[in-house]
């Protein structure tokens, strides 16, 4: 995105560069052979079956990626190593709140973040011995303790019911980083279900030919992989607006989330259309993939309450974006 | 029409119809079958639907749309009236009685002997149970790339092979079975069509687990099973041909029930949904965003309705066109998946607590989450969305075939 390059109010200096650096993007691969190493896709599967388990199960592999010694608050290279970290567990499935645990805050003792909205807030924590501060939208920080599931990990997908207490009302700047990390794990979770369509529709063949040569089935696709890859470009630049510690980085998060969740429906539609009945079943790793998928989609808003808190939040100013600065220094 | 007179006759027959079966379902529909239903083992679930359906059928509720002969001969107008009546009271469908009272009655009535007719239909209400054993691991939209094999020996057929996707196979007595005949024939031309005794030797049924957590898809093994002639539907080698006229129609046929259960217990819960008080106590109606939302989906189930009442009646009529039922289909199954995604939306996180369905529900059961998984795979069974939209273009809009490298 060179040619994107601008100074901006908010840093002043250093200009914009919003795709990963290769450290990040070498770590994120590591993350995805490390992934896959410990199991891939038999984590998720082995997390459902013993719900009590799932830290567990991921501990050595994270633990072995030093995720837990990253500073994605400190430090701009391990922010980008945290996302692409995200991304990799996204494409796995990986049964852990990766991205929650990242966003941990600094300035109060505990493991994770959770952005959280409403009377009923809740998170993806069941069965975690972990100490949780929830955050909404507009700051306000609680102490969260997750209630007891009412429902086993194949309806819940691990969600369950968050008891807050509140502690203060600085979390600003955290609920920016808490709504993008968690877009980073949808991302994955995107990338992987555009392979599994993809190889799906190369190998599987119907009037006796692939069903890539369907031009009905390789527009679909396209479209699909149009709305991944917006996803992929917005998540890198609300990253960044998180990095520079912009005023608008919430903004900038609540716009990734949008634009994630509307993919994420385009893209699981379409996924589950090629693949058939299959994807529908346990054999089909895309039906994991799209049931865990769900509550990243769902919470802390879904889309039309997503929309609602972007539209309240822009009022009539509107999104600064990568070139917000330059029209105001063109007119005269 | 020379007066009105008549028009009002009947508009009076028809409220005095529903107010009758209005009485019945006050009656007779299970007040808390919803509670009593989750949860349940298979075979508790197997005995609740085969009690409804008796219960049904002694009020002649269970197949209107058969011939009168057989049981049914109830005019269109009244079939939605008792559709839209049941949805009304919230009664419970008739999930595993569907094929049998549907497919296996059309395949019957338009291609069947009179022998077969008289062996399987009374069976039918007596509870005889169908399953549909038409797709196969390779032979999907392609069904007629099927594999599985009926060799003749004597009067009889010797079948191998395997169908998957065969929803209720595990407690059906019965199954419609498509098998090649004739390897050497092009692929349409040796396929045959035969009513398989789901007991006899040689057959494995095995439920595969979906993503709402049901099995109702299963597959089924087959081998060396022996199929009596007599369980032949039609001419050897025509099967194509009669699964594809009769089914078609059929097709269309079951949407009438669907449609109404979508207008009068889907679209209802969706409006009491949007009016449920949140947790700031503000009702997701008083929005107008969702009100908007609300009636663009309103005006859709209109248009469905109205669309599935016309293919009914042409059916009935003899002028039904070829991609009527497809684009019923199409149009059914894509609104559906708008409603319960509009659903789940309205209703938010809590929905996706809510994560158990009561069995013999519709295809919204009010557990949005649920509903709207489920309403996924609507796009796919009996002719995806691709194969409907290709039969639009070629039967209906008369557009030259798409190339394709095999036939």
């Amino acid at each position: 995105m060179d040619t994107a390059r601008t100074d901006t109010a908010s840093t002043g200096t250093a200009g914009m560069d919003i795709d990963l650096s290769e450290e990040a993007a070498e770590y994120g691969r590591q993350a995805l052979r490390a992934f896959e190493a410990a199991g891939g896709d038999e984590l998720v599967r082995a997390a459902e079956r013993e719900p009590k388990r799932r830290g567990a199960l991921v501990a050595p592999v994270l633990d072995g990626l030093g995720a837990w010694d990253l500073d994605p608050r400190g430090d701009a290279a391990e922010l980008e190593a945290a996302a692409a970290l995200c991304r990799g567990a996204g494409y796995w499935a990986v049964p852990f709140p990766v991205a929650e645990r990242l966003s941990r805050p600094t300035d109060l003792d505990a493991d994770g973040l959770l952005v959280v909205d409403g009377a009923h807030p809740a998170g993806a924590v069941e069965g975690l011995d972990l100490r949780w501060i929830a955050v909404t939208l507009d700051g306000r920080r609680s102490v969260a303790v997750a209630r007891s599931p009412d429902a086993p990990p194949r309806t819940s997908a691990f969600v369950t019911g968050l008891g807050l207490r509140p502690v203060d009302g600085d979390g600003a700047r955290d609920a920016a980083l808490g709504l993008v990390l968690p877009c980073w794990t949808l991302l994955g979770m995107l990338d992987r279900a555009m392979k599994l369509t993809r190889e799906h529709v190369l190998v599987r063949e119907q009037f006796g030919q692939p069903l890539a040569r369907f031009q009905g089935v390789r527009f679909q696709l396209a479209e699909a992989e149009v709305e991944r890859s917006g996803v992929e470009v917005l998540a890198k630049y609300a990253l960044w607006s998180v990095q520079s510690r912009r005023d608008e980085a919430l903004d900038d998060a609540l716009a990734l989330r949008l634009a994630a969740v509307e993919a994420a429906e385009a893209v699981f539609r379409i996924a589950h259309q090629l693949h058939g009945a299959l994807g529908f079943c346990d054999e089909a790793a895309l039906s994991w993939l799209s049931r865990y998928s769900q509550p990243l989609r769902r919470l802390p808003l879904g889309l039309s309450g997503t929309r609602e808190r972007l539209t309240d939040r822009l009022e009539r100013h509107g999104l600064t974006g990568p070139f917000g600065d330059l029209p105001a220094r063109a007119t005269p | 029409m020379t007066g009105s007179g008549a028009a009002a006759g009947a508009v009076r027959d028809l409220d005095e119809f529903r107010a009758a079966v209005r009485q019945w379902c006050r009656e007779h529909a299970p007040a808390d079958w919803r509670r009593a239903q989750t949860d349940v083992p298979e075979e508790e679930f197997v005995a609740f639907q085969k009690a409804w359906f008796q219960e049904l059928r002694r009020a002649g509720f269970a197949v209107p749309h058969w011939p009168r002969e057989w049981g049914g001969g109830m005019p269109v107008a009244e079939q939605i009236v008792l559709h839209q009546e049941l949805a009304v009271h919230d009664a419970p469908r008739l999930v595993l009685a569907f094929v049998a009272i549907h497919h296996a009655a059309a395949t019957l009535l338009a291609a069947g002997s009179d022998e077969q007719r008289r062996r399987h239909l009374p069976a039918i209400l007596d509870g005889e149970i169908w399953a549909q054993g038409f797709s196969e691991p390779g032979a999907g939209s392609d069904l007629a790339a099927l594999r599985t094999t009926a060799r003749r020996r004597g009067d009889a057929y010797i079948v191998d092979g395997q169908k998957v996707w065969a929803s209720g196979a595990a407690h059906a007595d019965r199954c419609l079975l498509l098998a090649r005949t004739d390897p050497d024939a092009p692929k349409r031309d040796g396929i045959s069509y035969f009513l398989l005794d789901m007991s006899a030797p040689g057959i494995d049924v095995r439920p595969i687990r979906q993503a709402t957590g049901e099995s109702h898809f299963c597959e089924i093994f087959l081998e060396g099973v022996v199929v009596p002639e007599s369980d032949l539907v039609g001419r050897e080698n025509d099967g194509w041909r009669t699964a594809q006229e009769t089914l078609g129609a059929e097709r269309g046929m079951t949407m009438l029930e669907l449609a109404e259960r979508l207008g009068n217990a889907g679209f209802r819960w969706l409006v009491e949904t949007c009016t449920r008080r949140g947790p700031t106590g503000a009702r997701p109606l008083d929005d107008s965003l969702v009100a908007d939302r609300l009636a663009a989906l309103e005006t859709e189930l209109t248009g469905l309705r109205a669309l599935c009442r016309d293919l009914v009646e042409r059916h009935d009529a003899g002028t039904a066109r070829p991609a009527d039922a497809s684009i019923v289909k199409l149009y059914y199954s894509e609104l559906l998946q708008r409603t319960t995604d509009f659903g789940a939306e309205v209703a938010g996180p809590a929905a996706h607590a809510e994560l158990r369905k009561p069995l013999s529900s519709g295809w919204e059961s009010g557990a949005w989450a649920l509903d709207f998984i489920g309403s996924w795979e609507w796009t796919i069974p009996g002719g995806t969305s691709e194969i409907q939209r290709t039969i639009i273009g070629e039967r209906g809009l008369g557009l030259p075939r798409e190339p394709r490298t095999a036939r």
